[in-house]
């Protein structure tokens, strides 16, 4: 009887495993970036990527070939047409692992470029903030950020 | 009024019937061994936890198991058994001191998560032994007690001087690769995954990690168009996974390298890896794990497994 009943159970939960129907989050919204004409990442490398467990921030810091050769050789030099992004994220907890944090809502957005004219680099700064990528009008601490994104030791990519 | 029926053991069914019977009592006798090894060195953990632990897993995760009558009936016997050979194989709380430490704590908290996606204890093992459910109640006593293993602190000099060197050969492109490593399952090691976009990023705060998650341009393309469920043939994932480094103001950083993971797809090729290709490379040397042994997919195979649903991929890619 006990079989019979085990055999009954075990058919109910098999029909009960088809039929749950969990919605199945593909992608992560929360961290999604929106498209805009501010900054671009498409074709840009990763230069390392870090966290703040205080803040409970996660970045990514993006290069261009130019910036990435650059930052390996500690941005000794700095020359024109490089370009670094660092984007960085509020954390959440993985609904998949528990055990590990992934990036939620962005909170910036910063991107560094340079420009040589003549004997001079320019290195202009801009800082996107929020899901609306609000450009920061506020230019004090400016070299504070710039100087932060170029002292950024390359993560080892073998 | 007399019917005309025949005698009970001349019927059909009746014949049919035993027939069926002296068979279910016939393979009584195929019994495959389980026998209970000597427990070697046993889980040690508070006595809470190894509670819940002993109560949900040990049938098939121990030397201990302990079979009621109903598990003794073949055909269930047979599942049974194959439950505990493949279950002790993957993962045995008796014979714990065979694990590293940092091994120890890996299989803890890939255990939690098979029981938080419901994948462990086997449901069809809980569907009739209910005491072994893990109730949300035992849950939060193991997500504490692994919880309180966490620990994050500084990086000290070994770590820091470790990373330093390791950076220093990198940085010189040594040592230069010439040959491709190659997995035991054919896959070769792929150099240029660096190239690829980051999808994701994990602080893993289980085992100390920081890992980035790379996906080629046929991933990124599917990303793009929506067209990730399944993943299109040809995807490729590349998780690279570093040591933490955390500075004094608390930002922590990735220190040395310690792997690079890859996921290709092909339904085809692949098809009996539920299909994808799985290779790990360890240190900047990419030296192939599991060596020589193509078994050493089961292990990436069973811990991705819960998710099934969602092509086996844990990764929520990020789109820009
Ligand atoms: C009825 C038998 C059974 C029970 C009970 C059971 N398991 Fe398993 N377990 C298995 C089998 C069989 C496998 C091999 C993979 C598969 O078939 O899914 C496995 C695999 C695993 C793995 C993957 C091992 C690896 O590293 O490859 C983990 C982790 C695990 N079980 C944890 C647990 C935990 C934790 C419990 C208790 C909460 C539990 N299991 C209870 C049978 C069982
Ligand atoms: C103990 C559990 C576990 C095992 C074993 C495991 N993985 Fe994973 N894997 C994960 C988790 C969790 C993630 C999600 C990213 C993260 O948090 O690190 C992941 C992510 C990945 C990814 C990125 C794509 C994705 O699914 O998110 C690749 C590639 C990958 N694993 C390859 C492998 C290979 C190859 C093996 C075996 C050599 C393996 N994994 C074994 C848990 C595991």
């Amino acid at each position: 009887m006990k079989v019979l009943y085990s055999l009954l159970a075990a058919c109910t939960l098999m029909l009960a495993a088809c039929s749950d129907n969990k919605p199945v989050e593909l992608y992560n919204t929360k961290a999604a970036l929106p498209s805009s004409p501010k900054y671009n990442l498409d074709g840009l490398k990763v230069i390392t990527s870090f966290v703040n467990k205080t803040k409970g921030t996660a970045s990514t810091l993006y290069g261009n070939d130019l910036a990435l050769k650059a930052a390996i050789e500690g941005n000794k030099i700095i020359a024109g047409n490089e370009i670094f992004t660092l984007v960085t994220w509020k954390q959440q907890e993985d609904d998949h692992w528990f055990g590990a944090k992934i990036p939620s809502d962005v909170e910036s957005v910063e991107v560094v470029k340079t420009a040589s004219s003549g004997n001079t680099v320019a290195v202009n700064y801009q800082q996107l903030n929020g899901k609306a990528l609000d450009l920061k009008t506020d230019t004090s601490g400016q070299a504070e950020r710039i100087k932060y994104i170029l002292g950024q030791k390359p993560s080892v990519l073998p | 009024m007399r019917t005309n029926r025949k005698p009970l053991y001349q019927r059909k069914v009746f014949i049919i019937i035993m027939i069926l019977f002296l068979g279910f009592v016939g393979i009584q006798f195929v019994r495959p061994d389980v026998p209970n090894p000597p427990v070697t060195g046993d889980l040690e953990v508070p006595a809470d936890v190894k509670a819940i632990v002993q109560r949900a897993c040990y049938d098939c995760h121990s030397n201990n198991t302990n079979l009621r009558w109903y598990d003794k009936i073949v055909p269930v016997y047979w599942g049974v058994a194959s439950h505990i050979k493949d279950g002790r194989v993957d993962l045995n709380f008796s014979e714990w001191n065979k694990l590293a430490p940092a091994d120890q704590k890996a299989k803890l908290w890939e255990s939690i998560n098979q029981i938080i996606s419901g994948a462990m204890p086997l449901p069809s093992y809980t569907a009739v032994h209910t005491e072994a459910k893990v109730s949300p109640a035992d849950l939060a006593v193991l997500k504490n007690y692994l919880a309180s293993m966490v620990h994050s602190k500084p990086a000290d000099t070994a770590a820091i001087n470790a990373a330093d060197k390791q950076y220093q050969h990198w940085e010189k492109n040594e040592p230069a690769i010439t040959k491709l490593p190659t997995a035991a399952n054919g896959i070769a090691y792929i150099p240029d995954y660096k190239n690829w976009q980051p999808i994701s990023t994990t602080e893993r705060f289980d085992n100390n990690t920081l890992r980035v998650i790379f996906g080629n341009d046929i991933a990124v393309k599917a990303i793009k168009e929506n067209n990730i469920h399944p993943w299109p043939n040809g995807a490729i994932f590349a998780k690279v996974a570093w040591a933490q480094l955390q500075d004094k103001d608390g930002t922590t950083h990735t220190g040395e390298f310690k792997q690079v993971e890859y996921m290709i797809k092909d339904d085809k090729k692949y098809a009996s890896t539920y299909g994808w290709g799985w290779a790990r490379f360890k240190t900047p040397k990419m030296v192939p794990y599991g060596g020589a042994n193509v078994l050493f997919t089961n292990e990436c195979m069973n811990c991705h497994k819960p998710m099934a649903a969602e092509d086996f991929v844990f990764t929520q890619p990020i789109k820009h």
